[in-house]
């Protein structure tokens, strides 16, 4: 059955998607609801020669029976090409072959740094946050990555308290973006071209050339620049051609929900966002 | 790493466990909600460990629930978490925002190269020059250098010789030798580095079973092997078991406050003296039919997750 509408998770899924490139090596170790549907959507949309290679257990081009809402199942296993060690996977990113990884991260800054560790300052931790597996050094070496954050809108109470996700300044930089204290990374002489997309529950974003700093490049549908720029703690960089995000296709919301049939991708958004259906462009 | 060829390895879980002294460097087997080294780790517990310096990828419920039962002095991880299944590791959060623990945040790359280090028999190794995050702040260990040959940008980082390891697999024999089926995870690593490497397993099988299987880990790694059935548990072991979610979530919610959590483990730990009792406790062989139940068909495993 074709779909009727889309949601806020759908789109971000596909535009995480339109991040990976045909014969891409892409790898998503945890977290992974999002990064990893997208990645199944790519290999059966436009990139079925991309590489996938799923979580810690090491799964190569899984193909799993429904999305589970851990990162390491047996589900990833049961049915791919090969598993293989988890050293495997960071000998990849470190001899420069992983072209592509996710991140994720509670506050991000306008270079692309990310925060997975701590809130607050390392002598006096407010929120200790899980951790960012291995994003400080695959962050280094991964030839790009895309982050993600689907908690970029910001109600009007927290905007008034200063409580934004994309900060100008993170508390700890677990993920390293463009610029950090310590240089750029041509400056630091890091092996990886850092991150070129950012998908957010209100946007798509790049980053700019000269300056290494996120600039919009498109806007989702049910919201508005105005909103982004209330959302969005540090001036924003908007690109010359900025437009309204590309909607998915049926197709490809059919295929989320082939993937995900339990929903796990629900569960990162707000319940208001998701209460947004939203008609496909055809 | 020791090389230990005792023929008869069998031991208790409270034999094992006191092979652990206070403040041992310990690596975790297992990944967040896979073949975690469950019981073991409520042993520790039970038997009062104190100050552990915990090694470890990314981890669930295993180092979640040794900061609620304190026995964590350093915690030297990248990721403990529930992911967006449970959320937040509650306990764990707590120790470090309260100062309980140490906070040494590490990185599964970086982790992997120091254990491999030891394995190599090596000092230290180099990585891809590393730079730019804050984490490498908590790792003042960690340092810049060039390549002797081409000059490249270099980070080197030092050994990790682990004083134990805690693992749970399917199955071993007496004299140690390990199987594991489906993916290994760092575990062989693991065993190949630590001084003491306890091992708790399914199922114990003769010699002649497992040279038939191919062991996973060779014998002269290992030091005791537990037979403890369901020791994984409330993570999974497939293909024997899927992951208990429901314990997880009440677990997770036990763990809302300090005080909250200490009922869970006076339940679950304190007052479960043997692992019949254990199982007993968690829902008998109604929860086990249930745990076991994944490979009938599709919509029966994605019950697991409801």
């Amino acid at each position: 059955m074709k779909p009727e509408f889309y949601t806020v998770d759908e789109l971000v899924i596909v535009c995480l998607a339109r991040t990976i490139k045909e014969n891409d090596v892409v790898f998503n170790g945890v977290a992974s609801a999002l990064p990893f549907t997208a990645m199944a959507l790519a290999k059966q949309t436009h990139a079925p020669n991309s590489v996938f290679l799923g979580g810690l257990q090491g799964a190569v081009n899984p193909r799993f029976p429904f999305l589970p809402p851990v990162s390491v199942d047996y589900t990833f296993s049961i049915e791919c090409d090969l598993t293989i060690p988890a050293e495997e996977i960071f000998n990849l990113a470190n001899s420069g072959n992983i072209d592509r990884i996710f991140f994720g991260g509670a506050q991000i800054d306008k270079y692309g740094n990310a925060n997975n560790s701590i809130i607050g300052d390392t002598t006096a931790v407010k929120v200790k946050l899980p951790g960012g597996a291995g994003a400080c050094s695959i962050s280094c070496v991964a030839k790009h990555f895309t982050l993600w954050n689907t908690r970029h809108f910001a109600s009007e109470s927290a905007r008034k308290r200063g409580n934004f996700t994309f900060m100008d300044k993170v508390d700890f930089i677990t993920t390293v973006g463009h610029k950090t204290p310590a240089g750029t990374r041509r400056e630091m002489n890091l092996k990886g071209g850092g991150p070129d997309a950012v998908v957010t529950d209100m946007g798509v974003f790049d980053f700019e050339e000269s300056s290494g700093v996120m600039r919009l490049c498109s806007v989702h549908s049910y919201t508005s620049l105005d909103m982004i720029k209330a959302c969005t703690a540090f001036d924003l960089l908007v690109s010359d051609n900025c437009h309204q995000t590309v909607p998915p296709s049926r197709d490809e919301v059919a295929l989320i929900r082939e993937i995900d049939p339990l929903n796990i991708r629900k569960r990162l958004f707000a319940a208001e966002q998701l209460a947004a259906q939203m008609k496909f462009g055809d | 790493m020791t090389i230990n060829t005792n023929s008869d390895k069998l031991y208790s879980l409270i034999d094992a466990v006191s092979l652990i002294d206070d403040g041992a460097k310990i690596v975790v087997g297992g990944v967040l909600t896979a073949r975690e080294p469950s019981a073991i780790v409520r042993e520790i517990i039970r038997a009062g460990k104190r100050g552990l310096h915990v090694i470890a990828g990314a981890h669930g419920y295993a180092i979640d629930l040794m900061c609620a039962g304190d026995v964590v002095g350093i915690c030297e991880n990248s990721f403990a978490g529930y992911e967006f299944d449970l959320g937040l590791a509650l306990n764990y959060r707590r120790a470090c925002e309260q100062g309980q623990v140490v906070i040494k945040e590490t990185d599964c790359n970086i982790l992997l190269q120091q254990f491999r280090a030891t394995q190599f028999g090596v000092p230290f190794l180099p990585m891809p020059k590393l730079g730019g995050s804050d984490l490498l702040t908590l790792h003042p260990e960690f340092l810049a250098s060039k390549c002797p040959y081409t000059g490249a940008d270099l980070t080197l980082v030092p050994a990790i010789k682990p004083d134990v390891a805690i693992i749970h697999a399917h199955c071993a024999d007496k004299r140690g030798n390990v199987k594991i089926f489906g993916p290994v995870f760092k575990d062989k690593l693991l065993a190949i580095i630590a001084d003491k490497v306890i091992v708790s397993v399914e199922k114990v099988i003769s010699e002649e079973e497992m040279r038939r299987l191919e062991p996973t880990i060779p014998y002269y790694h290992t030091s005791a092997i537990v037979p403890l059935p369901f020791g994984a548990h409330p993570t999974a072991c497939y293909p024997d078991y899927a992951y208990d979610r429901k314990h997880l979530q009440e677990f997770v919610t036990f763990s809302q406050s300090a005080e909250t959590v200490k009922q869970y483990l006076e339940k679950y730990i304190y007052q479960s003296m043997n692992n019949e009792q254990y199982l007993e406790l968690i829902g008998g062989q109604e929860k086990i039919s249930f745990l076991k139940s994944w490979n009938q068909d599709t919509s029966q495993w994605m019950e697991v997750f409801k």
